[in-house]
C-alpha cells in the first residue's frame, strides 16, 4: 500500500522529462534568447569563401561565450554547493587572483622548465592555494559561527590584498606552455579554442553527480534544507559546511588556471567582481539563498545566461555603457520568472493530481 | 436573528488536495462554536477562511445575514473577524505595546508618541484580564501570554468574532484554565466563537455547538449535548476506533538493552538510573522541563556535558555522537519532528536513509534503487501512507511523518528506540496507529523508551514508567499501579502513600 507502482510512461518520457526537469524555464529562456539574437544580427560574407555567417550563431561567437562562460560556470558550480549548504562564499573572485598570481610567481621563480611539468606544477600550485583558502573560510564560518557571508567578506579583500602585496600588483606572464594546454584546438580550425568549453562541461558533469548522487552531495542538501534535523541524525554538520567552502575554492583556483594559462599572464586584479556574477549565476540557475535547494546544471545554465546577455549586447551593438543595467535587470527578470514558471507547473502537477484518482493518502 | 456566520458551499483546493468541499453550516451569534476533525480535514483551512488569511475557492460566507468578501485580515478584521493562532503571529522582535499598536501606532507630527501606546496596550491588556508589562519584548513571553496578546489584539480591534485555532495545544494545564475562563467573559459580552480543536475534554466543556468535518467535507453540526466523546471521535474518524490503545505487554521482557547509571548533566538532570530490556516500553513522566527529553538527548550524545555509565547490553559505552548511539543501535524519534526530525524539503526516502546514506551507497556513489527498496520495505511494515517514497517530508501528514522518522531508525538497525512525544500533533486515528506500531515495536524484540505527557498513553502503553521531576527520577511505577493520579502526585511532589520513591 505504500508505493503503487510509478505509471508506465515508455514513448514520451524523454521530451516530457526534459520540460518537467527544473531546467525547462531556463533551457527555453536560452533557446528563445539565442534565437532572438540570431534573427537579430543580421550576417556578415566570409572574407574567404564569400559564404553568408549569422553575426550570432556561428562557431567563433559560440565558442567564445563559452569561454567567458566557464569561468562563471565553474565557479558557479562551487558557489551552487555553498548556496545549497545555506551559506554563501563571497571570496571566489579573490582566491581567484591569489591563486593565479601564486602560480604565476611560482613558475617564474621555477623557470626554465619542462612544459609538462610547468602544466602539473600550474596546476597543483592553483589548486593548493585555492584549498588553503577554503580550509580557512570553512574553519572560521564552522568555528567562529559568524555568518558566511561577513567571513567571506572579509576574506575577499584578505586575499585581495594579499595577491595584490604578494605581486606587487604586477601583471605576471605565465610560461607558453600553459597556454598551449588552454588553447589546444583538438582538431579545430583556427582560432577556435574548446578546452574551456570542455573543462565547464566537465566540472557541470562532475558536481551534477557530486550532488545528486554521492553521499557527500546528500549531506550538503540536507544541511541546508535544516540542519538541527541532520544533527539529530548524526550527520557532521560542521564537517560537512566546512566542505562545501573547500569545494567553492578548489573551483575557484581550477578556474584561475584555466583563465592565467588561456590569457597568458596573472593580475592581483584578476576576475574582480566575479563572486557577483558567479552568485548571480547560481540564483539565476534557481539555487535558494536559504539553502536546500539547486543544481549544478542549472548555475551553468545560469552562468551562460548571463554571457549571451553580454554578448548580445554586443553582437546587437547596443552601448556596452547599458551592459550592466541590463544585466541586472535581466537578472531579476530571470529569476522572478523561474520563481512563477515553477509554481505554476506545481499548482497545474497539482490540478492533474487532483483530476486524476488519487492515490491513497 | 441571522447567524453570525453563515458558511454555503465553502470549497478550497490546495496543490494535490481539496482542503475543504462544499461546506456548510451556520455558526449562532454569541456561541462557542467547536470545529473539530482529524488533522487534514480542513479545520484550520475554514478558519483561517473566515479571517482572510487565505481566500475561498467557491462559497459564500455572510456575517449577520450579509455576504462578505475578505481577501486579507485587515479586511476580516474591519469586518469584526480576528484569529487567534496556534503559533506566534506577531512580532517577536517589538514589545508588547508595539504589537498591540501595530495597525494605528499612536503618533504625533509622525513620531511614535510612546506614553499613548503603552496606555492604549494597558487598555487593551486590561480588558482581557492580563496582567502583562506591555514594555516586555514579545520575544520574552510564554506561549500562554503571547497568546493573551494576540486576545487582547483581537478584543481591542473590536471583533465579534474570534477563531482560535487549537489554542491549548502547547499550553500547560494551569495555563488552559485561564484560557477557558477568559473564554467564558468573552462569552458573556456576546462575542461569537469559532473553536477549531480536536480535544475532546475541552470540547464539552467550553462549546455549545459542534460542527464535524472530514476530509473536507461537512459530516455534521449539532449541540454538544446531544452527542458523547465516543460519538464525536466515530463522526472524526468516520469508523468506530476498535480500540482506543493495544494490549501489549503479553510476552516476558528479554535480555537487557540499556542500562544507564549515575546519568548527570549539570543544570538538567542528576543521578538518572535505570535498565532497558528487550519486549518492554519505559515510560518516562514528568512535567514539562523535568529532564526527560534531555536524558534522551544526553543518550543519544547530543549533550556533551552529560556523565554516567551507559552499558549497552551489558557492555560499558560513551555515546559522543548521534553516530556512536547509531553504532549502538540507540535510535531517537525526537519531540519537534519538523525541526529536529526531518528534513522537510527533501524526500521520504532520503530523510529516511539520512543517517546512514553511507550503508547504501558502494564507494560514496548513492544507489536509489536500494534506497526506494529500504524505504518501502519499511513503509510497508510501518503502514507508512505516502503517495510514493519520491514525496517531499513536507507533503506527509503528522502521523506519517512521525513514522517515518521512526522508519529511519529501524532501517538503521536501532534495537533501543527513544520516542519523544510520538503522539504530539497527531490525530486521533493517527495516534490509535502509532499506538499500535510501538505496542508491535516491543513484542518484536526492541527496547522502547517513551516519553510522553499525556498520561493515559502513558499508563496504556508502558510497561514501567519512570516519574521525573526537577531532573530526578522520583520514582518507578508499575503498570498495574499505575494511574493517573499517582502520577500526577509524584510529577507535582505531592505527598502521596503509594510512592515508592
Amino acid at each position: 500500500m505504500t508505493t503503487p507502482p510509478t505509471p508506465n510512461v515508455p514513448a514520451r518520457s524523454a521530451a516530457s522529462a526534459l520540460a518537467r526537469s527544473p531546467q525547462a524555464g531556463l533551457l527555453a529562456v536560452l533557446l528563445v534568447l539565442g534565437a532572438g539574437l540570431t534573427f537579430a544580427a543580421g550576417s556578415h560574407a566570409d572574407p574567404l569563401t564569400g559564404a553568408s555567417i549569422n553575426n550570432f550563431l556561428n562557431v567563433h561567437t559560440l565558442i567564445q561565450m563559452a569561454t567567458d562562460a566557464s569561468s562563471f560556470a565553474i565557479m558557479g558550480v562551487g558557489a551552487t554547493i555553498v548556496i545549497i549548504s545555506g551559506g554563501i562564499d563571497l571570496s571566489v573572485g579573490a582566491v581567484y587572483a591569489l591563486a593565479g598570481v601564486t602560480m604565476a610567481m611560482v613558475l617564474r621563480a621555477a623557470a626554465p622548465l619542462d612544459p609538462a611539468v610547468a602544466v602539473a606544477l600550474g596546476l597543483a600550485t592553483c589548486l593548493l592555494v585555492s584549498l588553503a583558502c577554503g580550509v580557512a573560510n570553512g574553519i572560521m564560518v564552522v568555528g567562529l559561527d559568524v555568518h558566511p557571508f561577513i567571513i567571506t567578506l572579509g576574506t575577499m579583500w584578505m586575499l585581495r590584498g594579499l595577491a595584490f602585496v604578494t605581486s606587487k600588483a604586477e601583471s605576471i606572464l605565465v610560461p607558453s606552455a600553459l597556454t598551449a594546454v588552454a588553447k589546444a584546438p583538438l582538431g579545430l580550425g583556427t582560432a577556435l579554442y574548446p578546452v574551456p568549453l570542455l573543462v565547464m562541461i566537465a566540472v557541470t558533469v562532475v558536481g551534477t553527480a557530486y550532488l545528486a548522487r554521492t553521499v557527500m552531495g546528500r549531506h550538503v542538501f540536507a544541511v541546508g534544507g535544516n540542519p538541527e534535523a541532520s544533527r539529530f541524525a548524526g550527520l557532521h554538520v560542521g564537517r560537512i559546511r566546512l566542505g562545501v567552502y573547500v569545494l567553492s575554492s578548489l573551483a575557484a583556483g581550477l578556474a584561475a588556471f584555466m583563465g592565467a594559462a588561456f590569457y597568458g599572464s596573472a593580475t592581483s586584479s584578476d576576475a574582480n567582481g566575479y563572486e557577483l556574477y558567479v552568485v548571480a549565476s547560481a540564483v539565476v540557475g534557481g539555487a535558494s539563498l536559504s539553502g536546500g535547494k539547486g543544481s549544478a546544471l542549472s548555475a551553468t545554465l545560469g552562468a551562460i545566461l548571463i554571457v549571451m546577455i553580454r554578448q548580445g549586447i554586443r553582437t546587437l551593438h547596443l552601448d556596452q555603457n547599458y551592459e550592466w543595467i541590463i544585466i541586472g535587470g535581466a537578472m531579476v527578470l530571470a529569476v522572478v520568472f523561474d520563481q512563477r514558471g515553477t509554481r505554476w507547473l506545481a499548482r497545474r502537477a497539482a490540478k492533474n493530481a487532483v483530476a486524476r484518482p488519487s492515490s491513497p493518502q | 436573528m441571522a447567524p453570525a456566520v453563515r458558511f454555503t458551499g465553502i470549497t478550497k483546493r490546495y496543490p494535490g488536495v481539496v482542503a475543504l468541499h462544499d461546506v456548510a453550516f451556520d455558526v449562532a451569534a454569541g456561541s462557542c462554536h467547536a470545529v473539530c476533525g482529524e488533522n487534514g480535514a480542513g479545520k484550520s483551512t475554514l478558519g483561517k477562511l473566515l479571517a482572510g488569511i487565505i481566500t475561498r475557492d467557491a462559497g459564500t460566507i455572510e456575517l449577520d445575514g450579509r455576504e462578505v468578501r475578505f481577501d486579507d485580515p485587515a479586511a476580516a478584521l474591519a469586518g469584526g473577524v480576528a484569529m487567534v493562532h496556534q503559533e506566534l503571529a506577531l512580532c517577536a522582535n517589538l514589545t508588547v505595546a508595539e504589537n498591540l499598536c501595530l495597525g494605528r501606532m499612536p503618533s504625533r507630527g509622525g513620531f511614535v508618541s510612546w506614553p499613548a501606546m503603552r496606555e492604549r496596550a494597558r487598555v487593551l491588556l486590561g480588558d482581557v484580564g492580563a496582567n502583562l508589562d506591555p514594555a516586555r519584548p514579545m520575544s520574552d513571553l510564554s506561549v500562554a501570554e503571547q497568546q493573551l496578546v494576540q486576545i487582547a489584539a483581537a478584543v481591542g480591534s473590536g471583533a465579534r468574532i474570534i477563531v482560535f485555532d487549537e489554542p491549548t495545544s502547547s499550553l500547560s494545564e494551569g495555563e488552559a484554565e485561564s484560557l477557558y475562563a477568559l473564554l467564558g467573559r468573552l462569552k458573556a459580552r456576546g462575542v461569537t466563537v469559532l473553536y477549531v480543536s480536536h480535544r475532546m475534554p475541552e470540547i464539552f466543556r467550553l462549546c455549545d455547538t459542534v460542527t464535524v468535518l472530514r476530509d473536507g467535507a461537512h459530516v455534521t453540526t449539532v449541540p454538544t449535548a446531544t452527542l458523547d466523546e465516543r460519538e464525536l471521535v466515530r463522526q472524526m474518524i468516520g469508523r468506530e476506533l476498535g480500540q482506543y490503545f493495544p494490549s501489549h505487554v503479553g510476552g516476558a521482557p528479554g535480555e537487557e538493552l540499556l542500562s544507564v547509571s549515575g546519568l548527570t548533566r549539570p543544570g538538567r538532570f542528576r543521578d538518572v538510573s535505570f535498565s532497558l530490556r528487550a519486549g518492554e516500553v519505559l515510560g518516562f513522566a514528568g512535567l514539562v522541563g523535568a529532564g526527560r527529553s534531555e536524558v534522551a538527548e544526553a543518550l543519544f550524545g547530543l549533550d556533551a556535558r552529560a556523565t554516567g555509565e551507559v552499558r549497552v547490553r551489558g557492555e560499558l559505552v560513551r555515546i559522543g555522537s548521534p553516530r556512536d548511539a547509531m553504532k549502538h543501535g540507540i535510535g531517537l524519534v525526537p519531540e519537534d519532528r519538523k525541526v529536529q526530525g526531518l528534513v522537510l524539503p527533501m524526500k521520504a526516502r532520503e530523510n529516511v536513509t539520512l543517517p546512514f546514506a553511507d550503508r547504501v551507497a558502494r564507494r560514496t556513489w548513492m544507489s536509489h534503487a536500494a534506497e526506494k527498496a529500504l524505504t518501502t520495505e519499511w513503509f510497508g511494515r510501518l503502514k507508512v501512507r505516502a503517495s510514493s517514497t519520491e514525496v517531499a517530508c513536507a507533503e506527509l501528514s503528522g502521523g506519517n511523518q512521525q513514522k517515518l522518522v521512526l522508519a529511519r531508525w529501524l532501517a538503521a538497525g536501532s534495537r533501543v528506540l527513544m520516542l519523544d512525544e510520538p503522539t504530539r500533533g497527531v490525530d486521533v486515528g493517527a495516534k490509535a496507529e502509532l499506538h499500535a506500531r510501538i505496542d508491535q515495536l516491543a513484542a518484536d524484540g526492541h527496547g522502547v523508551l517513551l516519553i510522553s505527557s499525556e498520561l493515559p498513553e502513558l499508563i496504556n502503553l508502558s510497561t514501567r514508567i519512570l516519574v521525573f521531576r526537577n531532573g530526578r527520577v522520583v520514582g518507578e511505577v508499575a503498570r498495574v499501579e499505575a494511574t493517573q493520579e499517582l502520577l500526577m502526585r509524584l510529577m507535582a511532589g505531592l505527598p502521596s502513600h503509594a510512592a515508592t520513591a
